[in-house]
C-alpha cells in the first residue's frame, strides 16, 4: 500500500507543479455490485482541477463503471463521490447539478439519429439550462467548428462516419460548459483512420485545460496527453503514476504483463 | 488525409467508375431479370398474367360492361341483364343513407362542413413554413371535438359546453391566422396582433396582458356566434352510415395513441401500483374480442349505473372501442420503446434531461418512427373492426349497406352495395398505409435518408 501512496504522492506532485490544487473530484472507499458481481472495491482516488488522467486495464477490471459513477450513470453502493464540492447521493437535486457540469463521451456515440448535427448539440442547452435558441446554435457552432466540423451542420448523426460523429458527441457534451470531461473508450467502435481525428480533438481540449478522464487502450494518447495514468484490474486501481514512470518502470507484474500485451502488437 | 501524396512512393490512381450492364437495368432489364429469367420462369408469368386478365375482366364485365344504371327496381335490372351484370341504381338510390345515415336530408350539410373544417384543420400541418405544427397538430386533436360537437349534434348546450364550442372555433381562427402568418410573414400569431396593436415594445408582462385580452375577446366574439346560430338537434340515434364509422374509428384513433404511449410508459415504469394497473389493463382488453367488450358495454354497463342514468349508445360503444384500442396500442409503443438502445437513455441522462424531456424530445419520437408501419396497421384495423358495431344496433355503413337488400324495392340487392362499401374501404385503407409509407420516407434520417 506504502508505494501506491508514494507513487500518488509523486504525481500529485507533479500536477502540483503545473496546475492547481483544487480537488475537483474525491472519491472515497467506492463500491459496487452488479447483482453478486463485485466490480469495483474500495476504489479511493482525487482528481484536481485541470488533470488529465487516463484509465486503462483488461476488459471487465471495472474502469468504465468507476467513470460512469461519476455522473451516477451507475448507481454505487458503498463509499463517497463528491464532484466539485456536491456529494452523489440519491437527491435528485444533486444528481441534476452534477450531471450539468460533468460531460460524457460514449464509445458508441450515442447521438440522437432523429435530430441533426446542431439540434443534437443545442437540445441539453435549451432544455437543461434554458439557454435561448439562438444563442444555443452560436455555442454549437463555435463547438463544432472546434471539432472542425461546421459543415456537417445540418446531417443527421448516421449520415457521418464513425470519427466526425464521435466528434460531433464530443462538441455536444462541450455545448453544456462542463468542468469534467469523461470518455468512455471513445475510439474503439472506430476505423483506425479514423481515430486519429477523434484524439487530435481530445488533445485540444486537453491543451484548453480541462478536467479529463479517459478510458481507453490508446497508449500513445496518455503518454502525450496524460498527467496521470491508471490502471486498474479486478474492480481495484492496482497502480497510477505518471506516464513516464508508467510506462518506464511499472511497479506491479500485472501492469507489466498488460503493457507487454498492449504494446507489443 | 489527402496529403499522403507528400509521403512518396508509387502514385495511386482509383479507377474511374463504370455503368452497370445495359442488360440489367431500364424496363428490359428489369423485365429480363424478374418475369423471363428461366423458362419455367417465364411460364409462371404467362400463366399469372393470364390468371390476372381472366379475373380483372370478369370484375369489369359485371361491374361495367354489362350493370345497369337506370332502373327504377331491382324487378327491371334483373328483366334486362339478368345476373351478368351490377346493378347500380339502388345503390345510387341508397347512397344517401350509406353515407350519412338517417340523418335528415336537410342537415347533411352539417356533416360536410364538420369533416371540411377537420381537413382544413389539418392542412397547415403539411405546409412547409409553418412552425407550430406541434401545437396545431394537438388542438385538432384535443380541441376540434367541441367543434365537431357543434356540427354533428347542434341543438341548446349548456353553459359550459357552449363555452368550449366558443373556444373550439377561436382556435381554429388561431390555427389558420398563425399558419397564413407564418407563411408570408415568418411572424407568430402573438407578434404580430402585438405589433397590430402597436404595443410591441411594452414590457413583457403587458404584452402577456394584452394577448389574453386578446384571446378573451375571440372567444367572447366566437360565443355570441354560437348561442345566436343554433342548429336543431339531430340524436345521435339518427347517426348512421359512413359518416358515423368516420366518427368512431376517428375518435378511437385520435384517442388510442396518447393513450397508449402512457399506458406503454407506465407499463416500464419502475412504481409498482401504476405499473401493475397497466399490465392489468393492457391485458385485461388485449385478452377479449372487441365483440365481447362491445356487448359489455352495450347490455351490461346500464346495469352497474343507478336508475335514471342513461348514457348514449353510441357514446357506450365508442368509449369500448377507445380502451380496447389503447391496449393494442400500448403494446405496439412498447415494441417500439423495446427497439430503442440503452445507450440513447444514457446519453440524454448524461446530459441532464430528466425522464419527461428524454421521453418527449429523444425516446418517443424514435420510438414512434420505428413503429410507424404498426402503429398504422392498427389504425387500419380499427377503422376496418368498427363494422363490429352493426352487431350492438348501430347503422355504420356496412349495417346499411345490408338494409338496400331489405328495401321492398330492391329486395335482394346485397352485392352491390357490399362491393361499392368495399371499394370506399379499399380507398380509405390504401390511402392511410400509403401516406404511412411516405411518412416512413420523409422522416428517414439513416445513411440513405434525407440531406
Amino acid at each position: 500500500m506504502s508505494e501506491i501512496t508514494e507513487l500518488e504522492e509523486a504525481a500529485r506532485e507533479a500536477v502540483a507543479s503545473t496546475r492547481s490544487t483544487t480537488r475537483i473530484i474525491e472519491i472515497s472507499k467506492l463500491n459496487k455490485w452488479f447483482g453478486q458481481f463485485h466490480v469495483l472495491k474500495d476504489i479511493d482516488l482525487t482528481v484536481y482541477q485541470g488533470e488529465r488522467i487516463v484509465v486503462c486495464g483488461p476488459s471487465g477490471s471495472g474502469k468504465s463503471t468507476l467513470i460512469r459513477c461519476i455522473n451516477h450513470l451507475e448507481e454505487h453502493q458503498e463509499g463517497d463521490v463528491i464532484v466539485d464540492g456536491t456529494p452523489l447521493n440519491n437527491n435528485v437535486k444533486n444528481i441534476d447539478a452534477i450531471r450539468s457540469e460533468v460531460g460524457m463521451v460514449f464509445q458508441q456515440f450515442n447521438l440522437f439519429p432523429h435530430l441533426t448535427v446542431l439540434e443534437n448539440c443545442t437540445l441539453a442547452p435549451i432544455y437543461v439550462k434554458k439557454m435561448p435558441k439562438a444563442e444555443a446554435e452560436a455555442l454549437a457552432m463555435s463547438l463544432l467548428e472546434r471539432v472542425r466540423i461546421p459543415e456537417q451542420a445540418k446531417k443527421y448523426p448516421l449520415q457521418l462516419s464513425g470519427g466526425q460523429q464521435q466528434r460531433v458527441a464530443i462538441a455536444r457534451a462541450l455545448c453544456m460548459k462542463p468542468k469534467i470531461m469523461l470518455f468512455d473508450e471513445p475510439t474503439s467502435a472506430l476505423d483506425p483512420e479514423m481515430i486519429k481525428e477523434v484524439l487530435d480533438a481530445m488533445v485540444e481540449l486537453a491543451k484548453e485545460g480541462m478536467t479529463m478522464l479517459v478510458v481507453t487502450h490508446e497508449m500513445g494518447f496518455a503518454r502525450r496527453v496524460a498527467d496521470r495514468v491508471i490502471f486498474m484490474d479486478q474492480g481495484e486501481i492496482v497502480e497510477q503514476a505518471p506516464p513516464e514512470v508508467f510506462f518506464g518502470a511499472p511497479k506491479f507484474d500485472r501492469t507489466k504483463l498488460f503493457l507487454s500485451q498492449i504494446l507489443a502488437h | 488525409m489527402s496529403d499522403y501524396r507528400a509521403l512518396g512512393g508509387v502514385p495511386f490512381m482509383p479507377k474511374p467508375a463504370r455503368p452497370a450492364p445495359a442488360n440489367t437495368t431500364g424496363v428490359v432489364g428489369w423485365m429480363r431479370q424478374n418475369l423471363f429469367s428461366s423458362p419455367s420462369n417465364a411460364l409462371l408469368t404467362l400463366v399469372g398474367a393470364y390468371i390476372a386478365y381472366v379475373t380483372i375482366m370478369a370484375i369489369l364485365n359485371w361491374a361495367v360492361f354489362n350493370a345497369v344504371f337506370e332502373a327504377e327496381s331491382r324487378r327491371e335490372c334483373l328483366d334486362l341483364v339478368g345476373r351478368a351484370g351490377a346493378c347500380w341504381p339502388g345503390v345510387v338510390a341508397w347512397s344517401r343513407q350509406i353515407m350519412y345515415g338517417l340523418y335528415p336530408a336537410d342537415q347533411i350539410w352539417r356533416i360536410n362542413m364538420g369533416f371540411l373544417t377537420l381537413i382544413l384543420w389539418v392542412v397547415p400541418l403539411w405546409l412547409p413554413r409553418v412552425q407550430s405544427k406541434v401545437a396545431i397538430g394537438l388542438t385538432a386533436v384535443l380541441v376540434y371535438p367541441f367543434l365537431a360537437s357543434y356540427w354533428f349534434l347542434g341543438g341548446q348546450a349548456g353553459f359550459v359546453w357552449s363555452v368550449l364550442i366558443a373556444a373550439s372555433i377561436a382556435c381554429f381562427v388561431w390555427v389558420w391566422a398563425t399558419a397564413l402568418l407564418e407563411s408570408f410573414t415568418g411572424a407568430t400569431f402573438g407578434r404580430f396582433v402585438l405589433t397590430l396593436l402597436g404595443v410591441q415594445h411594452r414590457s413583457e408582462q403587458d404584452q402577456r396582458r394584452v394577448l389574453r385580452a386578446v384571446a378573451a375577446a375571440m372567444l367572447l366574439v366566437a360565443y355570441v356566434a354560437v348561442s345566436f346560430w343554433t342548429l336543431p338537434f339531430v340524436p345521435t340515434t339518427r347517426w348512421g352510415g359512413f359518416f358515423l364509422t368516420l366518427v368512431i374509428s376517428g375518435i378511437g384513433i385520435a384517442f388510442s395513441l396518447p393513450s397508449g404511449i402512457l399506458l406503454a410508459l407506465g407499463r416500464r415504469c419502475d412504481m409498482p401500483v401504476i405499473r401493475i394497473a397497466c399490465v392489468l389493463f393492457i391485458e385485461l382488453f388485449r385478452s377479449v374480442p372487441l365483440i365481447t367488450i362491445l356487448f359489455m358495454f352495450n347490455t351490461m354497463l346500464p346495469l352497474f349505473l343507478p336508475v335514471g342514468v342513461e348514457v348514449n349508445q353510441l357514446l357506450r360503444a365508442i368509449v369500448a372501442v377507445c380502451l380496447f384500442a389503447a391496449a393494442y396500442m400500448a403494446e405496439v409503443i412498447r415494441g417500439g420503446l423495446q427497439a430503442i438502445p440503452r445507450g440513447q437513455y444514457e446519453a440524454a441522462s448524461a446530459m441532464g434531461l430528466g425522464f419527461w424531456q428524454t421521453t418527449v424530445l429523444i425516446i418517443m419520437p424514435q420510438a414512434l418512427k420505428i413503429m410507424i408501419p404498426t402503429i398504422v396497421g392498427n389504425f387500419i384495423g380499427l377503422f376496418k373492426d368498427t363494422t363490429l358495431v352493426s352487431i350492438i344496433g348501430l347503422f355504420d355503413v356496412l349495417n346499411m349497406a345490408r338494409a338496400v337488400g331489405e328495401d321492398t324495392r330492391w329486395l335482394g340487392l346485397f352485392i352491390e352495395p357490399f362491393f361499392a362499401v368495399t371499394v370506399l374501404y379499399f380507398i380509405c385503407c390504401f390511402a392511410m398505409s400509403q401516406y404511412s409509407i411516405n411518412l416512413e420516407r420523409k422522416l428517414d434520417t439513416g445513411p440513405g435518408g434525407r440531406r
